[in-house]
């Protein structure tokens, strides 16, 4: 449905995107994820035509968006976006959402009655001749999204829709987002820096990163298998190791400063790479001598900080490099844990995922 | 002291009884004005539209242009306006010296930069995020500067209020181009509020003056009263 | 290149074009042509245009002479007060169809250089030297050079003696140079910029009588202009016998030859108009009822004592 090929946009001698290559299918959710500042508004500026690409083409079913000015209003009436500041027009509600219809030249009682629908799929029915002004955010949000479907559009862009807006109406918005995909088979583009709600609402995700799309895959892959470091501390894996990789009895190890880890590894021997192990994979014991019955890695440690978070406690464990984990109060207070406990740090093989370094 | 108290009350009195002289100053001030208004409106609102929105070299040039000419003197646009239009200037065969539309040309002429300009300051306080909207809603060139002018409506209706008090006020050109004539018939007379407290101080008509003096305050403080209740409602 | 654009764009709105066109149409003829178009009148009013010496207007003779021409000659009177010297520009800019005047001397250069013709003289009346009450330059009664002498001489010294010029090249500017010259003044070099006690107010009559009269100072009127303000005025008349003090009042239409736009017609009416037996009555006696005494004199009988062709008082134009 939409193609990105090798997408740059310079502004000034300032490089937010340097060759964007992706694409994205019809009817699908995509995600597009990444840290501030990472070019994700301006990649969807670019695909609803409100911005030019420095390079490269972008391709909506097949035809080039951006070589002719002549079909401009036409391409963009295929898509609704709605920007991350929720904005509305000084008018009522109504009116607001009316607006796109005008545009297309819709007869009043068909402005009337899509109105009426979209207000109540955004549940703001009620507030149809309300000022838009007097709404609060996360209610101006929700006239914006129902502004930007009411015109059916065939894909929706949304730029970051639930940044700033209380937990109760990111609920909603994400809600209604599933649904308008769902019911409707509209394409979604929509850009996140919160990578849960990435997670939880695509079905495929682009993570934008240094200006380039640093891996494109599902939620699963990006989560468990991140395609490269950066993208791996994105994604919430806190433990990042380096080091190289050996080779060990037929089996891949990496010589992390010295330390031994067994993992599975892709990568031949002298390889650098990095081992990212999610903290959830990850056991922290007590140190008890004698018993090494299993066949993953074990490294004993000394506890090095046990800093509270929520229900769990997080614990840093100084193995010759950081390791840390997720424990319950519990857990902790059981077996003792503290700063300067010397304990063993284990985790599987399978849980180590090695990725190149650059 | 007396003088004052007098005038005052005499200027009351002619103000109450609606004195035809007063009214027909009064209603000729604010058609010459409002015209000049609606005239400068037509050119600087759409003007103003195509300096904000285009892109071409020179524009920051041609916008602090358009602040320096702010405070054109009113001599001066009179004078300039004396010399094109009187019988052996450029203009002089369409015999306009002397008549209100001479005074609604000056006048238009004087408030254009300054409606302009505003209209650029109205429109570019626009949230940028609105005009993303209105074009990813799709809009074409003329419906996205229709919807952005009535984003800013409120903007340019004081953009208007300000022209018009501009106008309503000014006496420099209004005497220049206009005569202060007081002829027999209404829209051949060019003697507004300015020109005639002018005239009336200076022959010693205080109360006249002052008669006119609340009048033109009333009608230039109540035009913007009016525009900052609306833009408060 | 964006504006292009823009303005591409309007040309495709041919209907807002064409309804912006037609406000502004309307509007124009709304405020710009009214004069002819909303006149009940079918038949079209002549608009007659008079550049005319502060003094005519000021008194308001002539709001008491143009109703009667209105009416008679179905025209409509425009009036434009200035003194002789901006009345003398706007006609030679060809702005008015007809001037009225009092100052022979450029009334003389004036015609010579071919840009007005057809000078009657239709009034007369005298100059007065008025001041304060008080008279600190003691000038009461003397001779009108004798009594600029005494104050430019009092002022010098006294700095409550002032003389107020009107300074705006009118006839009574004219006059008041006139008058410094016969004393034996070079009225750039002795007179003006000679000190604080001469002050130019560049402006009309009537002004000129009120800052006068705030000022306490002395100032050269014609009489009919201050027995006009008198009641508003505490200046009294001190000097008012002298040759010197006749002032003429002319009137003479501009050129047709130099500006063919000129309403020729209208003007030719106008000047026979005051010069007509009737209306010489109406200036002679404008003001008795309310001043006690006349603030002009007809011409028309005292040709001789103006010193000019009976022609020039009598005569219609043709």
């Amino acid at each position: 449905m939409i193609e990105l090929d090798n997408v740059s946009k310079y502004f000034g001698d300032t490089r937010v995107l340097d060759g964007v290559t992706g694409k994205v299918n019809r009817g699908e959710i995509f995600a597009i994820i990444g840290p501030s500042g990472s070019g994700k508004s301006t990649l969807l500026r670019l695909i609803d035509l409100l911005d030019t690409p420095t390079g490269g083409a972008i391709r909506i079913s097949g035809t080039e968006i951006h070589a002719q000015h002549e079909k401009d209003l036409s391409i963009r009436r295929m898509m609704g976006m709605v920007f991350q500041k929720p904005a509305v027009f000084n008018a009522t509600v109504a009116e607001n959402v009316a607006v796109g219809l005008r545009f297309r030249g819709a007869s009043k009682s068909e402005i009337d009655a899509r109105i009426g629908e979209a207000l109540d799929t955004v549940g703001l029915a009620s507030y149809r001749e309300r000022r838009a002004r007097t709404l609060s955010g996360g209610e101006m949000q929700r006239v914006a999204l129902a502004r930007a479907m009411v015109i059916e559009p065939e894909i929706l862009l949304l730029d970051e829709p639930t940044a700033n807006l209380d937990p109760v109406s990111v609920a909603m918005i994400e809600n209604l987002v599933v649904r308008i995909n769902r019911d409707l088979g509209t394409t979604i583009v929509f850009s996140t820096h919160d990578m849960y709600q990435g997670q939880r609402l695509a079905h495929r995700i682009g993570v934008l990163m240094n200006g380039v799309f640093s891996q494109v895959g599902t939620p699963r892959e990006v989560f468990t298998l991140p395609a490269s470091r950066e993208v791996a501390r994105f994604v919430g894996i806190e433990n990042i190791v380096e080091g190289v990789v050996v080779s060990e009895n037929g089996t891949s190890a990496v010589d992390a400063g010295g330390i031994r880890i067994r993992a599975r590894s892709p990568f031949g021997a002298g390889e650098a790479v990095s081992l990212c192990i999610r903290s959830e994979d990850i056991r922290i014991a007590p140190a008890i001598r004698g018993r090494r019955v299993f066949d993953g890695n074990i490294l004993p440690g000394t506890v090095t900080s046990v800093v509270p978070r929520g229900p769990f406690s997080r614990v840093t464990v100084d193995c010759g490099f950081a390791l840390s984990s997720i424990l319950s109060w519990k857990k902790v207070d059981d077996l003792d844990i503290r700063e300067g406990s010397q304990v063993v740090v284990s985790f599987s093989p399978e849980s180590v995922h090695v990725v190149r370094r650059e | 002291m007396y003088e004052i108290v007098e005038g005052v009350l005499e200027a009351l009195r002619l103000i109450v009884t609606l004195d035809p002289d007063v009214m027909a100053i009064a209603v000729r001030s604010i058609v010459i004005s409002l015209t000049a208004t609606i005239i400068a409106s037509i050119f600087a609102i759409p003007l103003g539209a195509a300096i904000n929105f285009g892109t071409f070299p020179g524009r920051k040039s041609l916008i602090n242009l358009i602040q320096t000419l702010y405070s054109l003197p009113t001599v001066i646009v009179g004078l300039l306006i004396f010399l094109l239009i009187s019988r052996v200037g450029p203009f002089g065969f369409m015999r306009l010296l002397f008549t209100p539309t001479a005074m609604i040309i000056a006048q238009t002429i004087l408030i254009l930069p300054i409606m302009t300009g505003l209209t650029i300051s109205a429109l570019s306080a626009v949230d940028p995020v609105i005009r993303d909207t209105l074009r990813s809603l799709g809009a074409t060139r003329l419906q996205f500067l229709v919807n952005v002018l009535k984003e800013a409506r409120f903007a340019i209706l004081a953009t208007v209020a300000v022209g018009f008090g501009r106008a309503i006020s000014e006496v420099g050109a209004a005497i220049l181009v206009g005569g202060n004539i007081a002829a027999s018939s209404f829209a051949s007379s060019t003697r507004v509020l300015t020109t005639a407290i002018s005239l009336e101080t200076s022959m010693g008509n205080i109360s006249q003056s002052i008669a006119l003096g609340i009048v033109l305050l009333v009608i230039a403080l109540g035009v913007n009263l009016a525009i900052t209740t609306v833009q408060h409602r | 290149m964006h504006v292009l654009r823009y303005f591409c764009l309007i040309t495709m709105h041919r209907r807002i074009i064409f309804a912006v066109a037609t406000i502004m149409v309307a509007l124009m003829l709304i405020c710009g042509c009214t004069g002819t178009t909303t006149d009940p009148t079918p038949v079209e009013k002549q608009q007659l245009r008079i550049a005319t010496t502060t003094s005519l207007y000021d008194t308001k003779l002539l709001d008491h002479l143009t109703p009667i021409f209105e009416e008679k000659y179905n025209a409509e009177v425009l009036v434009v007060s200035a003194g002789t010297g901006k009345a003398l520009e706007y006609g030679q800019r060809g702005d008015v169809d007809v001037m009225m005047v009092h100052d022979r001397a450029r009334e003389d250069t004036f015609i010579a250089d071919g840009y007005g013709i057809d000078r009657r003289v239709f009034a007369y009346n005298y100059f007065v030297l008025v001041g304060p009450e008080s008279d600190p330059a003691g000038v009461k009664a003397m001779a009108p050079e004798a009594a600029f002498t005494a104050i430019r001489e009092k002022g010098m010294a006294d700095k409550n003696v002032v003389f107020v010029s009107r300074g705006d090249a009118s006839g009574t500017h004219s006059k008041e140079k006139a008058i410094w010259k016969a004393a034996g003044f070079n009225y750039s070099a002795d007179v003006q910029g000679s000190g604080d006690w001469y002050q130019e107010a560049g402006t009309g009559m009537g002004a000129t009588l009120t800052m006068t009269n705030e000022k306490e100072a002395y100032t050269l009127s014609d009489i009919g202009t201050y027995l006009a303000y008198k009641g508003d005025l505490k200046l009294v008349t001190l000097v008012d016998e002298g040759d010197i003090l006749l002032n003429v009042y002319s009137v003479m239409q501009i050129n047709p030859e130099k500006f063919p736009e000129t309403n020729s017609t209208i003007a030719k009416d106008w000047i026979n108009f005051l010069i007509s037996d009737d209306i010489q009555k109406e200036i002679g006696s404008f003001g008795v009822d309310k001043y006690g005494q006349p603030l002009f004199y007809a011409a028309q009988n005292d040709w001789e004592k103006i010193g000019v062709a009976e022609a020039e008082v009598k005569n219609p134009v043709a």
